[in-house]
């Protein structure tokens, strides 16, 4: 990278292209978690990981090691995971429940709050050691708030709240929530983690990315050109291949932007009317006994099939899943995918689910492990300076105002949706304030 | 532990690590029975498939569906294809009924794979619990507990 004046990093991206460096600079990355990943709403963690006061959830905000617990008045809490003497990360576990932290170091000892309740020999300290100095405890994170269950952060004390930030992508949490008999997820049903080696853009920009789907997965789709079945009482998959009597299909799936960044795709082609097993009939009726036969079908009409909030959260409606993007380095990305519980929903549905991301989602799946190897060579290729500019041109200017979701729309295939994500990255880099 | 002779259970886990090494998928599928599935937790101690995230998961059905994807030319994620070696150690029969011919397999695993200048290992416990069928045996249950089962995983293409 030559410089980090504004102009000269809005310079990297332009309505078609970005420049290779974005993705390969480590001088880029580290601004980037300064600018995008220092102000942001990050996704932290959901309420259903931490039920009870004293459980944690420990992850991480860009680089920086955070803890989300819940404090004994039963707020959700998110704290810098670090010892206010000299720094050492005071909770190891991922999660568990603790009825206080202490650092493994000296043995400072902090309430779930973050406050600071003792420290052992206190005789050695002088008059102005403050106990109470928030300073010397864990500190809370600039700002935290949680809209239906999901947690968010910001290490910014200025800045849209996270209402303003999420604005219409709010919906896509609704359109997940919403199906849950209970009204509520949880996200209690383990883990998928896998770690690439390349740039975490490159995952952020795939969530929305249909263009790539007939070619990168074709290993998955059989000779009628329909992937395996991904959602439960579907008899078959979606037609993803690319020849001409499928690629109907692909027509109707449009692409949304919104917001900093964020976008979806809508809903994937497959005959909901049609949508029969017993799982999911017992799951129908315990909907509808909740909600009313109407809106139960509206709720199982999803709007949306893959949600990016940028920049680290993405949800998919189809195979219920939440998928959270940490970056490591600019080379080294680690995803985490959590299956969706559906409260209130029969256990066979939600066990269903639990089993058709598997096949699609863990590090060992169907569809996942085709991305990782794209990804990887993206980040190899990108080395290459054959040209210094990665082209995202494909539908320009087909852009179309959409009211009914008031968002822009597009063709899913198109690259609208990577555009929009690009700009957002330019902004954020671009403003130093 | 049961007095049984642990030869044949050995034997038979060595080819059936050879079948995986060699990338006879299908005939390594045909050794489980049609009900038999096979199970890679993706959390140390998991004590159900049905209501957790697993690695693998597969029943027959699933494994066929696999072992297409693995043979269809355009799995980018293997071109160029693992290579891979597994060692099977500390055999012992847990469990033996010979009336009905089931047993209950423990043993340790390591592969290592190799793949695009790149090598790992991975390691961990497997149970088997295997039907006594002819000479040999069939596998009604195969459960691999990897030690880093938790741990972020760069892809996996190929079976434990
Ligand atoms: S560093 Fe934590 S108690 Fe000293
Ligand atoms: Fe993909």
């Amino acid at each position: 990278m030559d410089g980090t004046a504004p102009s000269q990093l809005r310079a990297l991206v332009t309505p078609e292209r970005v420049h290779r460096s974005v993705y390969t600079d480590p001088a880029l990355f580290e601004l980037e978690m300064a600018r995008i990943w220092g102000r942001a709403w990050i996704y932290v963690g959901h309420e259903s990981q931490v039920k009870s006061p004293g459980d944690f959830f420990s992850t991480r905000i860009g680089r920086q090691p955070v803890v989300m617990v819940r404090h004994s008045d039963g707020s959700v809490r998110v704290l810098y995971n670090r010892c206010g003497h000299r720094g050492a990360m005071v909770v190891a576990e991922e999660s568990g429940h603790a009825d206080a932290f202490t650092c493994c170091y000296h043995g400072w000892r902090y309430d779930t709050d973050g406050r600071l309740l003792s420290v052992p020999l206190p005789d050695g300290y002088g008059d102005g050691f403050d106990l109470s100095d928030p300073a010397l405890g864990m500190v809370p994170v600039a700002r935290a708030a949680s809209y239906r269950g999901f947690v968010f952060a910001s290490l910014a004390a200025d800045g849209p709240d996270l209402k303003a930030f999420l604005g219409h992508m709010a919906t896509s949490l609704d359109d997940l929530v919403d199906r849950a008999p209970d009204g509520a997820i949880a996200l209690d049903a383990g883990m998928h983690r896998y770690v690439y080696r390349g740039n975490w853009k490159l995952q952020v920009e795939n969530v929305l990315d249909s263009y790539h789907v007939p070619f990168s997965h074709a290993s998955t789709v059989n000779r009628k050109g329909e992937q395996f079945s991904r959602r439960e009482g579907d008899r078959t998959g979606a037609k993803v291949v690319a020849q001409k009597k499928t690629s109907d299909a692909w027509k109707g799936r449009r692409s949304y932007v919104t917001g900093p960044g964020h976008g979806w795709t809508s809903n994937t082609a497959l005959d909901d009317g049609k949508r029969s097993s017993p799982s999911f009939d017992a799951y129908r009726k315990t909907l509808a006994d909740k909600v009313g036969a109407a809106r139960a079908d509206e709720i199982l009409t999803p709007q949306y099939h893959n949600s990016m909030i940028y920049p680290n959260i993405s949800i998919m409606g189809l195979n219920m899943h939440v998928r959270v993007i940490k970056p490591l380095a600019v080379d080294l990305t680690e995803v985490t995918i959590y299956p969706v519980r559906l409260l209130g929903a029969p256990d066979e549905f939600n066990s269903r689910n639990i089993r058709l991301l598997n096949v699609t989602h863990s590090a060992a799946s169907f569809v996942q492990t085709d991305d990782l190897e794209a990804f990887r060579r993206a980040q190899e290729g990108l080395q290459s300076q054959q040209s210094d500019w990665v082209d995202i041109s494909r539908g320009l200017g087909e852009e179309r105002p959409d009211t009914k979701y008031n968002a822009v729309g597009e063709l899913a295939t198109h690259e609208m949706a990577v555009r929009a994500q690009y700009q957002a990255w330019a902004e954020y880099m671009g403003r130093t304030g | 532990m049961p007095d049984v002779d642990r030869e044949p259970f050995e034997l038979f886990l060595i080819l059936e690590a050879r079948l995986l090494d060699g990338r006879r998928f299908r005939d390594w599928r045909d050794l489980f029975t049609e009900d038999g599935y096979y199970w890679v937790p993706a959390a140390p101690g998991q004590e159900s498939p049905e209501d957790s995230a697993s690695l693998f998961y597969d029943d027959r059905e699933l494994m066929q569906t696999r072992i297409d994807r693995l043979e269809h030319p355009r799995i980018h994620i293997q071109t160029p294809p693992s290579r891979t070696v597994h060692l099977v150690s500390n055999v012992t029969v847990e469990a033996a009924d010979e009336a009905s011919g089931e047993y209950t397999v423990a043993s340790n695993m390591m592969m290592t794979e190799y793949r695009l200048g790149r090598q790992r290992l991975f390691a961990g416990r497997q149970t088997h619990a295997l039907v006594r069928a002819g000479n040999g045996f069939r596998i009604r249950s195969k459960r691999v507990d990897l030690i880093n089962c938790d741990s972020a995983f760069e892809a996996m293409a190929v079976p434990i």
